[in-house]
């Protein structure tokens, strides 16, 4: 068979495709830079009532970061915990906090730890608008623990999510 | 018999020596101050007010640019990829503002100084080059270091923006000054 065969079939089958589909490219929400500020002051805030210097991470809804930052005097692993635990929010589109607990040694899902990337401790949330996850932030570093860096980081994704909402009323 | 009692010699010798040793230590110590080591660094305030000034200068010719900060060893203290950039360019940044710190010089400086053919004021050749495949490194214009009374106390990388990498470096320096008045 010539190449010139083999391509042509590809080409057909590349139409095939196409008048399967719709034409459109996909089109998905995700969080941006403006977004991910948003996000970070909300948490500042939680913060410094708080009386504590979090480190913070905010990922798009590909799990790729938008924005990290560490707090003054942070241990050096509470920037690379924000981050996993944001990620691990945004692929499994729930609070990391319920995360831990349903992927517990023992549990049905409880090989789902052993994704690359992930960490089983509260802190991460994700940002949901109308059902959707478009990403996820993670924080690390509250006098709280856990539960305390849970609320920290809702906090950012509310603030996040209500910028969104903003932007699809004005639109 | 006789070894043993040689052997025995030199492990009192031996003994005297590591207790001399000790001791000498002992004395330099005390010489010190006896203080933990205190470093200035730059906070997340400063980091913000640097990446936005940086940002800010690069608005002005509609540029969407990504910025990293990282402190005085390096580490990441804030990175924000502009909308529209990828993760490389997220890597860039940081790598920018990694060089900037570690060289204390803005990346452009340190890659003409870092040139297979760069010579010093007489002529003889710098020979730096083996320093652009150190890790972390990028050898790309966009970095400044951040200074403090002569001190590097972090770094600024930006990328993205339509100049190319001097009007980088030329938005990462305005970032700079953003907090010029602390850093006298």
């Amino acid at each position: 068979m010539s190449s010139f065969s083999i391509s042509v079939k590809a080409v057909a089958l590349a139409a095939a495709f196409g008048f399967m589909t719709s034409a459109a490219s996909a089109q998905s929400l995700s969080v941006n830079a403006e977004q991910a500020m948003a996000a970070i002051a909300a948490m500042q805030k939680y913060a410094k009532k708080d009386g504590s210097n979090p480190s913070y991470a905010v990922l798009d809804r590909d799990g790729k970061i938008v924005l990290l930052m560490a707090g003054d005097g942070a241990a050096p692993h509470n920037l690379g915990l924000a981050q996993r635990k944001a990620y691990t929010a945004n692929t499994f589109k729930m609070k990391t906090i319920e995360w831990r607990d349903k992927s517990a040694p023992g549990q049905p899902e409880a090989n789902e730890r052993s994704m690359p990337g992930v960490i089983p401790l509260g802190g991460g949330v994700p940002i949901m608008v109308g059902g959707e996850v478009i990403g996820a932030v993670g924080a690390s570093g509250t006098r709280g623990g856990q539960t305390g860096d849970t609320d920290c980081a809702q906090a950012g994704a509310d603030a996040a999510a209500a910028l969104v909402k903003r932007l699809q009323a004005s639109n | 018999m006789q070894n043993l009692a040689k052997l025995l010699a030199a492990g009192v010798a031996a003994v005297f020596v590591v207790g001399a040793g000790f001791a000498l230590l002992q004395e330099v110590v005390k010489s010190y101050t006896l203080q933990s080591l205190s470093d200035q660094d730059i906070s997340v305030e400063q980091a913000l007010l640097v990446a936005q000034g940086a940002i800010d200068e690069c608005k002005k010719s509609n540029s969407v640019v990504t910025v990293a900060v990282v402190d005085r060893v390096g580490g990441i203290r804030f990175v924000l990829r502009g909308d529209g950039a990828t993760e490389n360019d997220v890597d860039v940044a940081r790598r920018k503002a990694y060089t900037a710190r570690t060289f204390r010089q803005a990346t452009s400086k340190w890659l003409e100084r870092t040139a297979p053919d760069a010579v010093d004021a007489k002529g003889v050749p710098i020979l730096l080059t083996g320093q652009r495949s150190l890790d972390n490194v990028i050898d790309r214009a966009g970095g400044m270091p951040i200074i403090y009374h002569g001190d590097a106390i972090g770094g600024i990388g930006v990328t993205g923006s339509k100049g190319g990498d001097m009007a980088d470096e030329a938005c990462a320096e305005a970032g700079t000054k953003a907090i010029a008045d602390q850093l006298l």
